[in-house]
């Protein structure tokens, strides 16, 4: 008998795997491309592709290998875009140097934690703007940024199978998660939001 | 947790647990997001699930493919014998041709026999048939008649 880790995938364990990404995956393409007409497409097409190609792969392969097609998909979709319509996207990998040093992370948990401790009825009213904010200020971030902080710490791949999935060595991966949390952590205290 | 400060580029704080802090924001974040991504409207969520339907309906298809027996998928689903022909297998490829060749041969001797067959018949006409008398009013008769060949 074959080693449980080299079992080929069987259309059951695809469609649980589809059916637990297929939302993370949307709104992560929808982020990056602000678009949820080109988001569906892209996350039907990385299913497709995923089907085509790999449905012969060990089930375990399947995330990395989903993640990675879901990213290729959503950059070729930029590069058509470009091509497109010539319209200048936010791809650069500025980096905010400015940020203010003592920002203090510490402080924004130590807030979010008082927050939930003490949240009311009312405060629940509230609940889906604050996270409107919060995804709007994910689409703000660097592409490279939001890339990494949602590979990392949404789909939850560890930091070798982020670099894998975007090409960049573990360092840059962490350095990018970095940033992007304290840029979030900044912007949303800034609106007096504790995530 | 009092008093314990973290600035940004972690010039107060030891790495790991900078790191660990770094962590604990980004999974609230993160959960905050999981949230938004389970109050998807229905219509997206409905386009989504039928995508999947999709995708693990094709999976299912090139499976079947390529366990058909004899045949077997490669890169983007060209289907191919798997293995070589044998020797038997590639004569007998060859016999319709040959057959081809035989056939067209005997059309060919066929056709030849009915011409030679149909001028015979002519020649045999023309030689029982009795001679009309404006025939030796013909020059052209004449000196058939008159050429050495005629009279043998």
């Amino acid at each position: 008998m074959a080693p449980a880790s080299r079992t080929l995938a069987t259309d059951h364990e695809l469609s649980d795997f589809l059916k637990s990404v297929e939302r993370r995956a949307f709104k992560r393409t929808a982020f990056a491309v602000r678009d949820d007409e080109a988001a569906l497409d892209i996350v039907q097409d990385s299913m497709i592709r995923l089907s085509e190609k790999y449905a012969d792969r060990p089930a375990a392969e399947l995330p990395l290998l989903f993640q990675r097609i879901l990213s290729n998909a959503t950059m070729d979709w930029f590069r058509r875009q470009r091509v497109r319509n010539a319209v200048v996207q936010n791809f650069s990998e500025f980096e905010s140097e400015g940020d203010s040093g003592d920002f203090d992370l510490l402080e924004t948990l130590q807030l979010a934690e008082d927050t939930i401790a003490t949240e009311s009825a009312a405060d629940s009213v509230g609940r889906a703007q604050i996270l409107l904010q919060i995804e709007h200020e994910v689409t703000q971030l660097p592409q490279r940024q939001r890339e990494a902080f949602l590979l990392r710490y949404w789909e939850e791949l560890d930091v070798a199978e982020t670099a894998a999935v975007m090409g960049c060595s573990e360092g840059s991966v962490k350095t990018h998660c970095s940033r992007a949390v304290h840029a979030l952590a900044k912007a949303l205290r800034a609106k007096g939001i504790t995530p | 947790m009092t008093g314990l400060r973290t600035s940004l580029h972690g010039v107060s704080t030891p790495a790991p647990h900078r790191e660990a802090l770094e962590a604990r924001v980004a999974l609230r974040i993160a959960g905050r997001l999981s949230q938004g991504a389970e109050a998807l409207p229905h219509d997206i969520a409905e386009r989504l699930r039928i995508a999947r339907l999709h995708a693990v309906n094709r999976a299912r298809e090139l499976r079947k493919l390529s366990t058909a027996p004899g045949q077997h998928l490669q890169g983007g689903g060209v289907l191919a014998m798997s293995a070589p022909p044998s020797w038997w297998l590639r004569l007998a490829s060859l016999a319709p041709l040959a057959l081809l060749l035989v056939g067209l041969l005997m059309i060919q001797r066929t056709y030849l026999d009915q011409q030679i067959r149909a001028a015979a018949e002519i020649d045999e006409a023309i030689l029982t048939d009795d001679l009309p008398p404006q025939a030796y009013s013909d020059p052209g008769f004449a000196e058939f008649l008159k050429s050495p060949r005629s009279v043998e």
